[in-house]
């Protein structure tokens, strides 16, 4: 899988956003159902498709003329780890500053 | 898009919180998980500049972790960016915390950490719910 900046650095457009959103949402899509979701021309739809293709974040699969779209789950789940990862790295810190609060606030009161 | 926000209330002061998480003395008191130790840092918030800390857990390994305080603005909220080291030293993704601190209505301190991918404004936020809610619709798919 591409590294994970990649994945956010591809989320970080609005339209591709809305594209994966979409995705998730209603299941594989033609590139011209996404089509329909924006204002912007079909080449520029393409190259948001492909940029979201080369980090991972969705799947292409060609159907007689049609390409297919969908979300790749694994690089969604990366995402949700690297905010349950971080989830717990700061729980845990901030369970310490509490303690190390209550700690100050004795010795002084 | 990738975020988490916790909320959390401290009997303390908010000037006594502000000093917990920014002073170099005390931020080595809590800096990261249990059970991890902290070999090398140079942690001062109170003023901008670079950060970093190497936190050790029980096994030896070692993490590396750095930024760039952007923003203090005593006694209210301390903003720095975040990345990771990998075992070359090489830093990874960047993403943005800030650290908020207001008076609790009953009295202490209200304090909220936010930590992003993107930077805080208005835009991002609203990125931030659409994304929360892309990641229920997967939860529920896979179900």
């Amino acid at each position: 899988m591409p590294p994970l900046n990649q994945t956010f650095a591809a989320l970080g457009d609005a339209t591709r956003f809305a594209i994966v959103d979409h995705l998730l949402s209603q299941g594989e899509q033609s590139a011209g159902q996404l089509q329909q979701l924006t204002d912007i021309s079909p080449p520029a739809v393409s190259r948001h498709l492909k940029v979201l293709r080369l980090a991972g974040l969705i799947n292409q699969r060609v159907d007689r003329q049609k390409r297919i779209y969908s979300v790749n789950p694994a690089a969604i789940q990366a995402v949700n780890a690297w905010v349950e990862y971080h989830r717990k790295f700061w729980d845990s810190s901030l369970d310490r500053l509490e303690r190390a609060l209550d700690m100050e606030g004795l010795n002084n009161g | 898009m990738a975020e988490l926000k916790i909320e959390r209330h401290f009997k303390a002061d908010p000037a006594m919180v502000f000093d917990f998480v920014t002073k170099p003395e005390h931020l080595a008191k809590w800096w990261g998980p249990e059970g991890m130790t902290l070999p090398q840092c140079a942690l001062d918030f109170t003023k901008p500049g670079r950060w970093f800390s190497v936190m050790q857990n029980s096994d030896g390994k070692e993490h590396k972790v750095s930024g760039q305080i952007t923003k203090v603005d005593p006694p209210n909220s301390v903003g720095f960016t975040w990345a990771w080291h990998d075992e070359n030293d090489v830093r990874g993704n960047e993403s943005f915390v800030t650290l908020t601190i207001s008076a609790g209505q009953g009295g202490g301190t209200d304090f909220t950490l936010h930590h992003q991918q993107l930077p805080s404004t208005e835009a991002a936020d609203n990125h931030v719910i659409g994304w929360t809610s892309s990641l229920r619709k997967l939860e529920r798919m896979g179900n």
